[in-house]
Order: C-alpha cells, then sequence, then structure tokens
C-alpha cells in the first residue's frame, strides 16, 4: 500500500492546526458594553425558550438592551453556576438558587457586589419584604435581589371523590390525615373490589429542609423549621422531641402501608401520576400543584373534572396548634458578579436594567405575556385568549422560563391570572384565601439569615447523616436509637461547631 | 519519491545513511531522514500536553484554599490541609471500603468472566452461530448507564417489577433489591457483567486467534480432551495478553464508574453505594468544594498508579511479561 508523500503531510497539519485551534478557543470575556446584559438562569420545561423569540425581542425592546440569557437546566443549575464562576465567561446577572456552600464561598470572597446599600436607590428594587431580603442575605450582607414568593405553600390535596364516597370530612389536624389516609387504604375507595389503594404518595426528596413532606409534616408537629428557639438558644429542629414524635407518625403510616411503599426511590417528577390513576389519594406539597392535578383531569376528561381535587392548607398538630410551614419567602436572588461587571458605574447600569425589569411593564410580560397575543386583561385579571394559536402558545410556554427573571420584591407587578373556568377560578380564589389564613400561624426559620463557616465547609455532608437516617428509620433499616446516634453523630461530626457559630450570629443580630 | 507504507510500519529495516559524527549531527540526519514520521507524531504529542499534561496545572488547587473568583494563582496555599481533613473524616474508612469493595467484586467476578465468555465462544465451531452471538454480547455496551439504570429499575420495581416478581416468589421473601443495601452489590456487579463482558472478550478472541492451531492437533494426536486443550494450550496461549489487561483493569479500578453508580444510589443504599467517584462529585461540584474534592481525586490517583506499578512489578517478579 502506497501513500502519497504529499496527503500524509496534508492529514498530519491539518489534525494539529484543529488540535491548536481547538486548545485556543475561549479567550478573554468581551469588553463592557453598556447595551448589552447577559445572563444566566434556569429554565424549568422541556426546551429552553427560542432566542429570537416574540417575548425575547419584546425584552429587548422593552429594556432598549441586547439581552443574551444562558438557559440551563433546572435539574443541573447548581453544577452548572459552580462551574460557570470558575470559568471565564461569567454573566452579567446570575440565578442564584440558595445560599449554597459554593455560593457563599465565593460571595464572601468578593465574586459577587454587596449590594446592601445599594438596592433602596431603585424604586423598584428597594424592596417592601425587608424580613425576606434579609432571610436572602448572607449574615445581613445583601448579595442579590431575591425572588420573592408567597411564604405560606404547604397544602394537603387529597381526592375529593374518594373522601366523598367514603363519606368523610376534609382533614383538619393531622390525626385527621392518618385517618383518611387509612380509610384510602383500606375502604375501597375507588371501589373496584380491590385492595389497591394506598393513601399518601411520597416522592425520594429526602433532603433537610428542601420543603419536603417530611419537613411539612415535622413543622406541624412543632419541631420548628429548620431550626427552633429552645431555652434561649437555637437548635436544629431535628434535635426536638417533636421531631422524633412526627417520624413516629410518619413511620407508623409506613408500616401501616398507608404510604406508597416505594417511597425511598419515588421520582418526584412522577408524582402526579399515583393520584391521577386512582393509586394513591392524598399529596402534601405546595398548593400550585392543586391547578396541577384540576388540569390533569380536565384533560382526560372536559366534562367531569370538577370535584376530582379537594385540598386544605396546613394542619394543626397534635398540641392542637397550627404550626404552618412557610418557605423563606424566597427562591433565590439575581446576584451580580465583579469578574464581569468591573466598576460602580457598569454596577449601575446592570441595577438600572434589574429596576427596569421589576417594573410593571417589563414584569407583565415575564409573567403574563404579550397583551393582545397571549392574554388580554378583564376584570384586572390576565386571560388566556382562545383559541390559541401557535404563536400565542409560544408566548406562554416562553414565560413559564421568563418568569424565572422576575423579582417582585415590591409585590407582584403583574396581572393575576385569570382562570380557565369558574370552578378553577374558585378553586384558585380558595388556595389565595387558606393561604392568607396560614400566614397568621406560620412559624419561620430564625436562622434564615445566618451562614455559619462550619456549615459552609461541610454542612451539606452533616445534613445527609440526618437525612438518610430519617428516610432508613421510616423504612425500617434503623430502629429509633439508630435514628438518635445519627443526630448525634451530625453534632460530634461538626454540627455542634455549626450550632455555636448559628447562635453566635444569632445573638450578635438582636 | 515516495515513502512506502512499510518505512512506516517497521523504520529500523532502512537505517538513516552513513552516520556523521557528533551526537547532535546523528539526530540532525536521523531527524531529516524521519521528519514526516516526526510530524505525524505531533497531533499526538499537542494532545498530550494541551488535554492531558496543561489541566495538571490545576491539581495545584488540592493545595490551596481555591476560591474561583481569586483564580488558581492568587488562591491561598494550605499546604496538605484538604487532605488531613479528608484523612480524618469518617466518611474516609467508609468510601475507601466501599470503593474497593466494588473494585475487586467488578476485578474478580466481572473479568474473569470475560475470559471464560471468549474461551466458550472460541470453542464454538459452526461460524455463523459464534459471529451472532458475539454481536449480541456486545451490543448492551452500546446502551447509556441511563439506559441501564431505568431497565434495572423497571425490572426490579417494587410490587410490578417481573424481576422483583419472580425472585421474591422464588425466594420466598418480599426484598426491595433497589433499596436494599445487601443487593446493592450485586446489582453493581450484575449490570457490569450485563453491559460489558461481551465487549471485553474483544480483545481475548483476537488474542485466541493467534493461538498456533498446530499444537491443538498435536494434543489431540495425543488424546488430550477439550478441556486439557483449553488449560495446557489455550490459555498459556494466551497468558500476556490476560496479563496485560489486568494491569491495566487494576490501573482502572477505583474509577468504579460514577454514572452507574450515581443512578443506583438512594437514601437507603448510600451507605454501601457511596465511593470516591460519587464523593468528588457531590462535595466538589454539587457544593462548590473544589479543593477539598480534588485532593480526594488526586489521592484516588495516586492509589491507582501505585497498584499499576505494583502489579507491574509483581507481573515481572512472576516471569511474566510486564506492561512496561
Amino acid at each position: 500500500m502506497m501513500i502519497p508523500r504529499n496527503l500524509s503531510l496534508a492529514a498530519a497539519v491539518v489534525t494539529a492546526a484543529a488540535l491548536a485551534l481547538t486548545a485556543c478557543s475561549g479567550g478573554e470575556a468581551p469588553a463592557a458594553d453598556s447595551s448589552k446584559i447577559s445572563i444566566m438562569a434556569p429554565f424549568l420545561e422541556a426546551q429552553p425558550p427560542a432566542a429570537d423569540g416574540a417575548v425575547q425581542q419584546k425584552l429587548e425592546e422593552l429594556t432598549g438592551k441586547d439581552v443574551s440569557i444562558t438557559w440551563t437546566p433546572n435539574a443541573s443549575y447548581e453544577d452548572k453556576m459552580n462551574i460557570t464562576l470558575a470559568s471565564s465567561e461569567i454573566p452579567q446577572v446570575m440565578v442564584v438558587q440558595s445560599k449554597s456552600p459554593g455560593f457563599v464561598k465565593n460571595a464572601e470572597a468578593g465574586a459577587f457586589w454587596d449590594l446592601t446599600d445599594k438596592l433602596a436607590d431603585y424604586p423598584n428594587l428597594k424592596t417592601t419584604f425587608p424580613d425576606v431580603q434579609n432571610n436572602a442575605s448572607v449574615n445581613g450582607k445583601v448579595y442579590g435581589v431575591f425572588r420573592a414568593r408567597n411564604p405560606i405553600r404547604a397544602a394537603v390535596m387529597f381526592r375529593q371523590d374518594w373522601l366523598d364516597k367514603l363519606g368523610l370530612a376534609a382533614p383538619e389536624t393531622t390525626e385527621d390525615l392518618y385517618k383518611v389516609a387509612k380509610a384510602f387504604t383500606e375502604q375501597d375507595p375507588d371501589g373496584n373490589g380491590q385492595n389497591d389503594t394506598w393513601g399518601i404518595t411520597i416522592p425520594k426528596w429526602g433532603a433537610l429542609g428542601s420543603n419536603s413532606p417530611y419537613d411539612i409534616i415535622e413543622e406541624w408537629y412543632g419541631a420548628g423549621n429548620r431550626w427552633t428557639e429552645k431555652d434561649g438558644k437555637l437548635i436544629p429542629s431535628f434535635d426536638t422531641e417533636e421531631f422524633l414524635e412526627a417520624n413516629r407518625f410518619v413511620k407508623k403510616m409506613v408500616d401501616e402501608k398507608l404510604i406508597n411503599p416505594d417511597f425511598a426511590t419515588f421520582d418526584g417528577t412522577k408524582w402526579n401520576e399515583p393520584f391521577f390513576n386512582g393509586k394513591g389519594g392524598i399529596i402534601v406539597d405546595v398548593d400550585s400543584r392543586v391547578s396541577v392535578l384540576i388540569n390533569l383531569f380536565k384533560q382526560a376528561n372536559p366534562n367531569d373534572f370538577q370535584n376530582k381535587v379537594g385540598f386544605v392548607g396546613n394542619l394543626k398538630g397534635p398540641d392542637g396548634e397550627l404550626h404552618a410551614h412557610p418557605t423563606d419567602g424566597y427562591s433565590g436572588f439575581l446576584a451580580v458578579p465583579k469578574t464581569s461587571v468591573r466598576t460602580e458605574a457598569e454596577l449601575k447600569n446592570v441595577l438600572e436594567f434589574l429596576n427596569t425589569m421589576n417594573g410593571k411593564e417589563v414584569a407583565t410580560l415575564l409573567n403574563n405575556g404579550i397583551e393582545g397575543v397571549n392574554f388580554t386583561v378583564e376584570d384586572g385579571k390576565a386571560a388566556t385568549i382562545k383559541p390559541e394559536t401557535a404563536e400565542s402558545k409560544a408566548v406562554s410556554t416562553d414565560i413559564k422560563s421568563y418568569a424565572q427573571l422576575g423579582t417582585n420584591v415590591t409585590g407582584n407587578n403583574f396581572y393575576p391570572v385569570k382562570q380557565a373556568s369558574d370552578y378553577e377560578q374558585e378553586v384558585f380564589d380558595k388556595r389565595v384565601e387558606v393561604m392568607a389564613a396560614d400566614l397568621k400561624s406560620a412559624v419561620y426559620n430564625p436562622a434564615a439569615a445566618f451562614v455559619s463557616p462550619t456549615y459552609v465547609a461541610k454542612g451539606a455532608q452533616l445534613d445527609n447523616i440526618v437525612a438518610d437516617a430519617r428516610i432508613k428509620y421510616l423504612a425500617g433499616q434503623i430502629d429509633e436509637q439508630g435514628l438518635k446516634d445519627a443526630i448525634k453523630l451530625w453534632k460530634t461530626s461538626g454540627g455542634d461547631k455549626v450550632q455555636e457559630e448559628i447562635n453566635k450570629l444569632w445573638q450578635d443580630s438582636k | 519519491m515516495t515513502t512506502s507504507a512499510l518505512d512506516v510500519k517497521a523504520p529500523e529495516q532502512a537505517p538513516p545513511p552513513a552516520p556523521a559524527p557528533g551526537r547532535r549531527r546523528r539526530f540532525a540526519v536521523h531527524f531529516a531522514h524521519y521528519k514526516w514520521l516526526y510530524l505525524l507524531l505531533l497531533p499526538g504529542v499537542i494532545y498530550f500536553a494541551v488535554f492531558r499534561y496543561a489541566p495538571m496545572y490545576g491539581v495545584s488547587i488540592a493545595f490551596k484554599d481555591y476560591v474561583p473568583f481569586l483564580g488558581v494563582n492568587a488562591s491561598p496555599w494550605v499546604g496538605f490541609q484538604h487532605f488531613q481533613d479528608f484523612f480524618s473524616n469518617p466518611d474516609f474508612g467508609r468510601l475507601l471500603g466501599n470503593t474497593l469493595i466494588l473494585a475487586f467484586l467488578n476485578l474478580g467476578i466481572a473479568f474473569p468472566l470475560t475470559i471464560v465468555l471468549a474461551l466458550l465462544l472460541n470453542e464454538v465451531r459452526l461460524s455463523i452461530l459464534k459471529r451472532t452471538v458475539q454481536t449480541l454480547v456486545y451490543i448492551p455496551h452500546f446502551l447509556s448507564w441511563t439506559i441501564v439504570a431505568s431497565l434495572s429499575f423497571l425490572l426490579f420495581a417494587l410490587d410490578f417489577g417481573p424481576l422483583f416478581l419472580f425472585l421474591n416468589s422464588a425466594l420466598g421473601t418480599n426484598i426491595d433489591f433497589l433499596s436494599d443495601p445487601n443487593w446493592f452489590r450485586p446489582l453493581i456487579v450484575l449490570q457490569e457483567i450485563w453491559k460489558n463482558t461481551g465487549w471485553g472478550t474483544i480483545i481475548f478472541l483476537a488474542a485466541l486467534a493467534t493461538v498456533d492451531q498446530d499444537q491443538y492437533e498435536a494434543a489431540i494426536i495425543d488424546g488430550a480432551g477439550r478441556f486439557r486443550r483449553v488449560w495446557h494450550i489455550t490459555l498459556p496461549g494466551i497468558r500476556s495478553t490476560i496479563i496485560v489487561m489486568l494491569i491495566l483493569a487494576i490501573g482502572q479500578m477505583l474509577n468504579t464508574g460514577f454514572e452507574q453508580i450515581y443512578l443506583m444510589t438512594n437514601a437507603l443504599n448510600r451507605s454501601v453505594a457511596d465511593v470516591f467517584d460519587t464523593y468528588v462529585y457531590f462535595v466538589g461540584i454539587t457544593q462548590g468544594a473544589y479543593s477539598y474534592s480534588t485532593a480526594v481525586g488526586l489521592f484516588k490517583s495516586l492509589v491507582g498508579i501505585v497498584l499499576i506499578f505494583g502489579t507491574n512489578w509483581l507481573a515481572k517478579r512472576f516471569n511474566q511479561s510486564g506492561l512496561f
């Protein structure tokens, strides 16, 4: 076999050149240009919005900026954010989803602008919820414009048709919850003559403080919200007698098969399926799932979907009191990295942009869409235009991602969504009412604003000890002593230090 | 003038023209003669320099308190702090144990199985059958771990998975294979066998093809049965291949397959599932503790190097040709 010399030479040169080129790409971040804004944000839909979509164009028109958004899947957002921070291509605005150890470490090293004294200069960024802004801070230092959320979102959703069939009342206390779950399991609520239903469906979320059903039930029992005050000291909520009681209660339900048997491995994205398919009749989660569930029944049968889904808010604990479970009132924040925004003047430019983003016009765009394309305003509410066109559908889908950029730190500056039918509107109004009523009994996390250095170093691994032990205890792999041992291990492996530091920060803040 | 392919394959057959005095001079002549071969070498050298050696600069963050904002250079040195933290961490023993157990299970079960399968395939005389079986057994290699994990979840799903139902009725038990810590390792090894055994046979089949056929004929005349022929001819014939593959497998031993284990881990089996790879991901990427996880990864690499040199040394001691 003969190879012409020139050919082998050409092949070698081309390969070498290609390698050299790939090695040299990357390069410097572009110089600051005040007409351009780059953002990194998560998307929760199947697809990110198109870069040339109608919402994007309207956004650029309203803000007068050339906005480029790097959409990143929500599931891997935290990883991508940490990696981006370590790279040379850092956006000017970053959605930060939580005060994770990685974020705090960077922030304390000066990676993000400290906005504590700056936000007050911007009318749409000067928050009307200073407590929430403090919750979102790192020991009082505000590193971002928080994304406001309704603090009370916990609800118990159940199959209303099952409840009616068995002649039961909606649960009000945790004891009622047990009774309903037991009836849903044992009294054949779907009437098919088979023992093929269970009460509550719980997914595999087990992390502490992830607003999982476990966290919610523990709070109802009075264990507190991550941290709780006892004898003038803050202690982790899992170090309380109420925590153990709550888990005994959940374990009893697991043992009596009132909870889906695969709760430790059940995928959270399939949470609605057993409910809809008539397998498991109760879900404890955020109240917005009510409309998702109603929609499932509506799509299956538009003529008979009412009264399938019932719900109540938080439940009273065994002490007869209502300890409602709130979130910290925010879902991450928009931070401004110093690497890409180098001077005060550039920062001003970015903050002005964020100020415009939270103004009425842009907030409406981000949350409702484009008036006349996908919605019209009816009695102060945004009503979806029917029938939907390809264009209006695209806008409606895109805004689910763009809403991730909304901060609403001065309250909602957009239209409430008009529900599709009177029944759905009624349910929606009831949701608002129930959540407002529970707000009075909300038990907040007293340490939300505090970040202890030890926790930054190894908090997540520490929390895992307790979170895993909780699931093992419920599954019967360890007994209550084993759970207590895990809590002791948390303390001796560095938890004591975390507690000490949190208490010091708490005392100092008083 | 053209260069023949023969030159490329065996350059020693065409020695450089009359050696000139002086080392440098000799090299220059040598280089001039083989310049196109050196050019062909270049892409490989550049590849390793850029993608394998340049990133090693980043390993220095294992000895620093790395903060991405400050960059690698500006982050302060902390010496062996991260290594000390790691070795004194209660996780260390568990991670090392889990990693080694899984590694030895894979090495002790999955690796010999590839040889056994190759030997079995080699005994199949009907060539169409042999080729068909061979193709069928290495197809699973091309499926991603995500698919393998999904299949496992379906097959072993609580209350309706066919394997769950079958095994539990056969054993008369009620085991949730997916979350029972005792079943985690068997499951991992089974997955590994299902996915990679067929693929692993390829090299051994190639080695088997080189075994001298005359020896078999001689053995048959001497009255050796099939098993004797395999034992005394086939296995010794591929011994050096087995040793080389073993050394390579031991070098890879601590790479327990991040994806596979990550996908099969849950809160109930984590105590046996956590290995170095998943730990580095969990601590390093999701929590942003780059320095600490780099230290862990570096430790893992060091153990890998020690294992490779150790096995190589052992192989040579027993008069086998080592890898180097």
